[in-house]
């Protein structure tokens, strides 16, 4: 589940246009979704509130071993008008799970964000700034992200640890969006490392205009992306290579939706393949195979999804007294609308060739967001389980 | 004279290939790997091939049958190999994400997919030159210690050899790996290994533990200061040991001591007397024995060894591990100190069989002579190796046939330091003297000694005597125990006292010159030391009881009044 800060940082992505999905790291983010999600380990509980639009506090105390905490807070120059109550937030916002990807927007033109007053421009741009203290160790993040254009982002992210070499790190990220195509370079300061990201959408262009609409008729309808990156420590001349891509079927798609990535890490002869298919309206399955051809070792993990919704309580149709007097049934167009679904919980579970399981169930009770987790290793008969948390939000 | 270095008939043994590759698997495991390995280092070949070093002796501190002690000059370039295998993280991304922040993290996508690569790494030319001090006695073992850094170069060959980075930065790391080994865990190997060998006891209670598997090596040096004591002085990261501090750890032990009492008994009375002076609340049970508290701070000197009716064994046992005849001093003294003389005659036999044993055993005696003002120490220290290390280093200097002649320059140089210090040294000099003679101990102990002694010479006595202060003093010191814990600082201290209020110290030292003549050994002169001891204890007394000090005042006291020891009847 998400943390509310990273909730508000999405709703800020949303809020400024920005597609955080279309990028070449958020390839497999479905696969990720569903297969790498962390179980919680001891009792974790968030406090937190948007207490005004423009400002967001969090309060998050655990007990791993000790008792541990954080403090963050969290300043954006864009007003956010976000759902920020636990109690009404939609799950499909802060679970992360199966991910449908979207048919592009069209970006903002440059001058749809000028603004004039008295022949001055007085546009500012978007910025969101974020800082989180644990406690017991004195660990500072801070966040500066900035939207520079409508196709242009700037993500400056730090560290302060007395423990790191140097007592921290600092990572900026550049990052360009055009839609069909986008582009990311980072440099941080741990080693000097530089990376570039790149990732090319085949298909239409969202830039132009669309003269043909899609055709349906396909049994596929879908993208289909394709990305490399790059990086390169400049101090300690080491680097790293992969290839990667995806076809993913849009929301459009008549049959059952689906996505597969297949990445490729030429050097070290690492490939990946993931294939995930939402099985049902509730359901979602996910398969991912790594092999190595260098040292022939290969892993493959199982996981799956499963919403429960709670059900609905069919309401008598009773006519209304309207109807009755006038001796007529009631207008069929109010009773079909339909209502909003009630999430009661999503199961997660995946499993890995050592028999390694996790387990994880998301959920609300009353006002609160609940996560329950554990890992179970089936290799281990006398003490099977690993790991098990139980993580609590609120926020109003 | 001649030397006979036997190479090959280690490599005849396949038992000891297959136990040094054990031990040195669970060396090179024992510290956290850096994040590129990713699996256990194993030990997969190991070689000392046939070439065996060039030696050369510098120095030979002690030889005999059953123990040796010497320096060695090493150099070798033979043809001894030793291949490692383990698994590393070859993708340079992974590990280097491996103990970032996740919040910096450039989040790569698949570029830090890991790739496992089993790696063999072949350690050969090894070229060593070293100094080296070799310690060996049938009951402790080998001891073998650098005096320097003995890595010379190597070769390491591995899989990567076609890449030269990664080659290089191999044979950086391990070249660093393998100096750490050589001067940290070679040494504790070796004797681990040589006990096996040599010790039967050692390798029966290694089965033991063995056979629990669990936290075997903790158990093995907190309990058993007697076994392991060379292993630790290795650990002193091989700036502080003298050659001859180590030997005497190894030898003093002098094989007499194990025959009459078993490690088994000696372990335990040494926890016991541990136990007293910790919070433990574990005391071994011991047959037939009467556990005494301590009776009054002046006995608490003593009653690391006193507190129990088994005392003998237990002086003896911690003498053990600095020098055999220690314990018979100690439980003389006291009980001259208390003027039981029925004790005496056993005492004095029992010294003499020591004495008459060798040239050794008169080194022993001797030392053990001079231990006496130290037995406080001596008790103490035996638990904590370390303290045994120091202890027995300063009886060992003298010890040596070797180094015998030092000893005597060295020590009177002391007491000369001390007169020129203290401000009022004349007077302090003779109170110092009836002081010990107050106590019974100085013409006692010479009448005592003398049969055994004409073994000895004559310089011995004087060194017993000057050390005396130590004796005297530590008592009468509350905080004693800080100045134990090595001897010389002890001596520095007592002589800086005279420039503080404490004169007690001072008063010791004049202590040589009265026992100067009587180690001559004349009777007349004897007779003549009775009395003039018999003079000064008189006067002595008569200043003391003038002397309003605290220490002076409870220290007589005490002894007089102080409960003879518990042993005492069965020392007799």
């Amino acid at each position: 589940m998400l943390e509310f800060m990273d909730y508000v940082q999405h709703a800020f992505y949303n809020a400024s246009h920005w597609n955080s999905e279309n990028s070449y790291s958020q390839l497999t983010a479905t696969a990720r979704g569903l297969l790498d999600f962390e179980t919680p380990r001891g009792l974790r509980l968030n406090l937190s509130s948007l207490s005004s639009p423009n400002f967001a506090t969090s309060y998050a105390i655990g007990s791993v071993g000790l008792v541990d905490g954080a403090l963050s807070y969290l300043y954006t120059s864009l007003p956010l008008r976000t759902t920020s109550q636990s109690g009404d937030i939609d799950l499909h916002d802060v679970i992360r799970g199966y991910r449908q990807i979207q048919e592009f927007r069209r970006h903002d033109e440059p001058w749809m964000w000028e603004q004039w007053q008295g022949g001055k421009r007085i546009d500012k741009r978007d910025t969101l700034l974020y800082g989180r203290l644990y406690l017991p160790q004195s660990t500072l993040e801070a966040l500066y992200l900035r939207r520079i254009g409508p196709t242009q982002q700037l993500k400056l992210s730090a560290v302060s640890d007395s423990r790191l070499r140097n007592g921290g790190t600092i990572l900026a990220l550049h990052q360009y969006d055009v839609g069909k195509y986008s582009t990311e370079t980072l440099y941080s300061t741990d080693g000097g490392l530089i990376g570039a990201r790149g990732l090319y959408n085949f298909g239409p262009d969202p830039r132009k205009e669309r003269k043909e609409l899609p055709r349906m008729e396909d049994r596929f309808y879908g993208r289909f992306s394709a990305g490399a990156e790059m990086y390169y420590g400049s101090l300690n001349k080491s680097g790293g290579v992969s290839f990667g891509g995806r076809f993913a079927t849009l929301p459009a798609h008549k049959g059952t939706p689906l996505t597969a990535t297949l990445t490729l890490n030429p050097l070290m002869g690492n490939i990946s393949t993931t294939y995930a298919v939402k099985a049902g309206k509730n359901l979602a399955l996910c398969s991912k195979f790594d092999f190595n051809v260098y040292s022939y070792e290969s892993d493959l993990v199982l996981g799956c999804e499963l919403w429960r919704v709670k059900a609905k309580t069919e309401k008598k149709r009773e006519r209304s007294m309207a109807a009755k007097l006038e001796w007529r049934l009631d207008n069929t167009e109010e009773k079909s609308r339909p209502e909003p679904e009630e999430v009661a919980g999503v199961l997660k579970a995946r499993v890995d060739q050592n028999w390694k399981i996790g387990l994880l169930w998301e959920g609300r009770v009353k006002e609160l967001l609940f996560t329950l987790g554990s890992s179970i290793d089936m290799k281990r008969r006398d003490q099977p389980f690993r790991a098990l948390g139980l993580e609590l939000q609120y926020s109003s | 004279m001649a030397f006979n270095f036997n190479w090959s008939p280690l490599t005849a043994d396949a038992d000891f290939y297959k136990r040094a590759q054990e031990m040195l698997t669970t060396a090179l495991n024992k510290s956290p790997k850096p994040p590129i390995i990713v699996d256990d280092i194993l030990v997969n070949e190991l070689n000392l091939g046939s070439v065996p070093p060039e030696l050369e002796i510098l120095e030979i501190g002690d030889l005999a049958e059953d123990r040796f002690r010497g320096i060695f000059k090493m150099c070798y370039s033979g043809d001894a190999f030793l291949t490692l295998k383990t698994r590393v993280q070859a993708n340079p991304l992974n590990t280097y994400l491996f103990s970032k922040p996740s919040f910096t993290s450039p989040q790569p996508l698949a570029a830090s997919s890991g790739l496992t690569i089993p790696l063999q790494i072949t350690l050969s030319e090894i070229k060593l030159s070293a100094f080296i001090i070799l310690v060996f006695s049938r009951q402790k073992g080998l001891t073998l210690v650098f005096r320097n850094d003995p890595l010379e170069s190597l070769k390491v060959s591995s899989t990567f050899d076609s890449i030269p980075f990664v080659r290089d930065y191999l044979q950086k790391e391990i070249e660093m790996q393998l100096r750490t080994l050589m001067m940290d865990e070679l040494p504790a190997i070796i004797h681990r290994l040589s006990l096996r060998l040599w010790c039967p006891e050692h390798r029966a209670s290694e089965d033991e533990v063995m056979a629990q598997a669990t936290k075997s090596e903790k158990e093995e040096v907190a309990v058993d200061p007697f076994a392991s004591p060379p292993q630790d002085a290795v650990d002193a990261r091989g700036n502080v040991l003298d050659a001859s501090e180590i030997s005497s750890l190894s030898l003093d032990g002098g094989s007499e001591i194990h025959s009459l009492f078993s490690q088994k008994n000696l372990l335990r009375l040494a926890a016991l007397t541990d136990s007293h002076r910790t919070l433990s609340l574990f005391t071994p049970s011991i047959r037939d024995a009467v556990f005494r508290a301590w009776a009054g701070p002046s006995e608490r000197g003593d009653s690391a060894g006193t507190s129990t009716p088994v005392t003998p064994s237990l002086v003896r046992s911690h003498s053990s591990v600095a020098s055999s005849s220690t314990t018979y001093t100690f439980s003389r003294g006291s009980d001259d100190g208390h003027g039981h003389i029925p004790s005496r005659p056993s005492l004095v036999s029992m010294h003499s069989a020591t004495t008459g044993l060798s040239l050794g055993a008169g080194r022993h005696s001797r030392s053990h002579l001079r231990k006496k003002k130290n037995r406080v120490v001596n008790l103490r220290k035996s638990k904590t190796t370390d303290d045994v290390v120091s202890e027995s280093g300063e009886s060992e200097a003298s010890g040596t046939p070797a180094s015998e002649p030092a000893i005597p320059t060295q020590i009177p140089e002391e007491p000369e330091d001390n007169i020129i210090t203290p401000p009022r040294s004349p007077s302090g000099k003779v109170r110092f003297r009836t002081c010990s003679i107050d106590l019974g101990e100085s013409p006692r102990k010479l009448r005592l000694s003398t049969p055994g002694r004409s073994a000895l010479s004559s310089r011995t006595v004087p060194e017993e005597v000057t050390l005396e202060p130590a004796l005297t003093l530590e008592p009468l010191e509350p905080t004693a125990p800080i100045f134990h814990r090595e001897k010389r600082s002890a001596y520095n201290t007592t002589s800086q006292y005279p420039a503080e209020k404490l004169t007690a110290p001072i008063t010791l030292q004049p202590a040589p010159i009265l026992s100067d003549p009587a180690s001559a050994g004349g009777i007349i002169e004897q007779a003549w030391v009775l009395k003039m001891a018999g003079e000064m204890t008189r006067r002595a007394h008569d200043e003391k009881s003038a002397r309003e000090g605290f220490w002076s005042s409870q220290s007589t006291d005490e002894r007089e009044d102080s409960p003879p020891p518990a042993y005492e009847p069965k020392a007799m």
